[in-house]
């Protein structure tokens, strides 16, 4: 139970950061008691990662005051003050023993002459503390996502054991290894160690947590008891608003099926089905790891999967990629930087490199590109990036113009079938705006568009429907006029546990 | 079965010990001077010098790192050590230099690779080339015979047991207590599993990574001193390549290229199996051009299994996971 008499082990007041002028968080303000359980909640980009960092000492406020067990500090020292974060991406080495991973910052024994037994018995100690069952010789690799997660919290713990930020600690476990992961956090609770909780899954939210605090776009809008707040009360305040009010067109769809999936399923999804028509745009939302790329990908060829896809009313018996192209589908992917852009190549190229072939000068053979520059400056125009010129490096673009390159590249096929996954993510609100509006003009000018995105609002204001994904599955669908923001987020991220109870 | 599987791949150094010892075995069936106690000896002499590189190389390898300018480093310590001889006769003086040299060497490479931060296999090529050129410089592309006495590191022996072999012995328990019981053996691994994390952890990611070349550069100063005693003299061009032969012996032997994970033992195993094979096909009387043949055909046999067998793993996880979205109803 937490135990209001003590001060409280971290007091933040009017907490801000902000980034070369860009306030990204603001007036963040609570108090953590021992033995208490704090959920820190919010959508994707609210700023929950940039609060995170600035808790455990990663970063520095830009401003507010900060109390350590009631001593003002300007900045928190993790180890100093007892304070560890387990972030999203383990950060174990794989090829080491548990024993190993907990003790590699400080190694009993000599420097030439460690003490391997002693470590095992520090590290036994602490997984005992935490009443889990771990061979601590066992390499991490060997043990399961739950078991690694475990080991990771028993590592914080040994060198600074008064508060636990745990980001997102049950994306990649099962249910069994979820239910392991909440007995330890009791536990913790008893010990008198306190939580930051920061989940999507409001079940666990609700189910472990003693206070919470809610950020959206960057400010926090609500925090105190979780006893006294329905949950749908929670779930309005992140989002903010309950039904979208959309100020762009985006026509009516046709009745005509463009595409449509029948019974999808590979390793990372299952018995996924759905169609779109053309002139229709379908949204696809649900929390990161629900399988929503992965299928996208599939119906483009890029994964293998198996079930039906059938392109304007053909069954496609051979998904390839080049396949898919020739059918005129397009997929423009989530990530950029990694799998979309040549970097280091000029603008042009990359507008032309979906469909190069068109250039290929035939005057001689396969030799030299004609018509390249042309194309590519109609494009540039057409989507308004702004960009000194054609020859520019893609890699010095600012996020929004990259993004439109990219879409550029993938329109100059002249789709009629378009998937974008994430199609703003990380760009600004005026590239945000361009690019909405042309999702808006390609539906209206006939072509059907699925959209992957972790950002709701988007969902709710350019598509015609909505369906949701969760752990692999299609869990339900809208339709604009019954689009509903606080369903929509409850579906998606409940979990396993709440539909078996 | 299970738990036979466990230790077999997280001992990996096994499989090349079993292939080993079944390729003996083999060898001992086809020829009767196979399993001859002066064989087998000599088997272990002329793996000594690759053997005893490779435990530097694997230093550098579980890192994730690698060195292809070792054999330069060979060749030019050995030219050091030729030349200083020559003119000096003092042999305190040339071990010192040529020892000193192969460390220094060593810490040019580490240093390159830390400061600049450009991948070790173009940083020691270029260190590769540099070194070669250094000892033709130093020499002018001589044979410079070194003193009878020099033998005694290459085919004398001490309490009956060959210097090479004993050598061997030393640098393989100095490499076992250094991966195993110390610190910086820890901190190898750990940046060789994700150099990022590594520093993330405050580990001295830079001091370690120019340590694990110093260590490369030693070696190799020894196994120069080894080979320089056993041909008897300088030969231009002594040991260029080698470095090949050492990085075939530390992957037959288990530890990954992309490091984290590797062990000493399996490296010097490594080395000797690769000795074996040219002894086998000596022993069959087979013709010398199809040795390198046989050696890169193993290898590639090795690398192959390897791989296949990780893709086997990675597969069945995948498979897992499938059966577990399966399992979960998509009913909300």
């Amino acid at each position: 139970m937490p135990d209001l008499q003590a001060a409280p082990i971290l007091s933040v007041k009017n907490l801000r950061k902000s980034f070369s002028g860009k306030t990204v968080v603001d007036d963040v303000s609570f108090d953590v008691y021992p033995g208490e359980i704090v959920a820190l909640v919010g959508e994707n980009g609210a700023g929950k990662s940039t609060t995170k960092n600035m808790l455990c000492g990663l970063l520095q406020p830009s401003s507010g005051e900060i109390f350590v067990a009631g001593a003002p500090v300007t900045q928190i020292k993790g180890l100093e003050h007892g304070i560890s974060a387990v972030h999203q991406e383990l950060s174990l080495f794989q090829s080491l023993s548990v024993a190993e991973n907990m003790c590699i910052t400080d190694l009993p024994g000599a420097k030439a002459n460690v003490d391997w037994k002693q470590a095992d018995r520090v590290a036994q100690e602490q997984l005992d503390f935490l009443g889990i069952e771990i061979d601590t010789k066992a390499s991490v690799e060997s043990l399961g996502a739950g078991k690694q997660q475990v080991v990771e919290i028993a590592k914080a713990l040994l060198h600074a054991d008064k508060l636990l930020i745990l980001d997102e600690p049950t994306t990649s476990l099962t249910a069994p290894e979820r239910e392991k992961l909440f007995v330890i956090m009791d536990r913790l609770r008893e010990k008198g160690v306190a939580i930051i909780f920061i989940s999507h899954f409001m079940d666990e939210v609700y189910r472990m947590s003693d206070k919470f605090i809610v950020l959206r776009d960057g400010k926090q809008v609500g925090n105190g008891y979780l006893k006294n707040v329905p949950r749908s009360k929670l779930e309005e305040m992140m989002v903010g608003r309950t039904i979208a009010e959309s100020s762009i067109d985006i026509g009516i769809p046709t009745d005509v099926e463009a595409v449509r999936v029948q019974s999808l399923s590979s390793y990372d999804f299952h018995d996924v089905s759905f169609k779109v028509n053309k002139g229709e745009i379908l949204g696809i939302a649900g929390l990161m790891g629900a399988g929503r790329t992965e299928v996208v990908e599939s119906l483009f060829g890029i994964r293998k999967s198996e079930g039906e896809i059938y392109i304007h009313g053909q069954r496609v018996n051979k998904v390839s990629i080049a396949a898919m192209k020739k059918l005129g589908l397009c997929y423009v992917t989530e990530d950029r930087r990694g799998k979309g852009l040549f970097g280091i190549r000029p603008v042009k190229e990359n507008i032309s490199a979906a469909d190069i072939l068109r250039f290929v000068s035939r005057r001689i053979k396969g030799f030299g590109f004609r018509g390249e520059s042309v194309e590519a400056q109609k494009i540039v125009k057409k989507m308004n990036v702004a960009i000194p010129h054609i020859d520019s490096q893609v890699n010095n673009l600012s996020g929004g113009n990259q993004q439109k390159v990219m879409l550029g590249r993938w329109l100059a096929t002249q789709p009629n079938i378009c998937i974008l996954d994430e199609p703003t993510k990380g760009v600004d609100i005026g590239a945000k705006f361009d690019i909405h509006n042309m999702i808006a003009a390609l539906a209206k000018s006939g072509v059907a568009v699925i959209i992957v995105s972790s950002d709701l609002p988007e969902l709710l204001e350019v598509s015609h429907r909505i369906t949701i994904m969760r752990t692999g599955h299609m869990v339900g669908e809208f339709q604009r006029d019954q689009f509903d923001s606080v369903k929509i987020i409850s579906l998606a991220a409940s979990s396993a546990f709440e539909q078996a109870h | 079965m299970d738990r036979f599987k466990q230790t077999f791949s997280s001992k990996k150094w096994l499989a090349i010990a079993l292939a080993t010892l079944a390729l003996g075995i083999a060898l001992s069936l086809v020829s009767t001077a196979f399993l001859t106690f002066s064989n087998i000896q000599s088997v272990l002499v002329q793996a000594s010098v690759t053997a005893i590189m490779a435990v530097g190389m694997t230093f550098i390898i579980l890192t994730g790192g690698i060195d292809i300018s070792m054999g330069a480093i060979l060749f030019f310590t050995s030219s050091l050590f030729a030349k200083i001889m020559v003119e000096t006769g003092s042999y305190s003086m040339a071990f010192t230099a040529a020892i000193g040299c192969a460390c220094l060497l060593g810490a040019v490479n580490g240093l390159l690779v830390v400061r600049f931060k450009i991948i070790p296999l173009i940083t020691t090529l270029a260190t590769y080339t540099m070194y070669r050129g250094m000892a033709i410089h130093l020499t002018g592309a001589q044979n410079i015979p070194v003193p009878r006495e020099m033998g005694f590191l290459g085919n004398g022996k001490l309490m009956g047991i060959p210097v090479p072999i004993l050598l061997l012995a030393i640098v393989f328990v100095l490499g076992l207590y250094l991966l195993n019981k110390t610190r910086f053996g820890l901190y190898v691994k750990a940046i060789g599993n994700s150099e990022q994390s590594a520093r993330e952890t405050n580990l001295p990611v830079n001091w370690v990574t120019i340590l694990v070349y110093v260590i490369g550069g030693l070696t190799t100063g020894i196994a120069a001193l080894i080979l320089l005693a056993r041909v008897g003299g300088l030969q231009s061009g002594i040991g260029i390549g080698i470095e090949f032969t050492v990085i075939a012996a530390v992957v037959l032997g288990g530890t990954k290229l992309s490091g984290g994970s590797g062990t000493i033992v399996g490296s010097v195993i490594g080395a000797v199996f690769l000795v074996l094979i040219d002894n086998g096909l000596n022993l069959l009387n087979a013709s010398p051009y199809i040795y390198d043949i046989v050696k890169g055909v193993v290898l590639l046999a090795a690398v192959i299994i390897d791989k296949v067998s990780f893709e086997r793993q990675a597969k069945h996880l995948l498979e897992q996971k499938a059966l577990r979205i399966k399992s979960t109803s998509g009913v909300a």
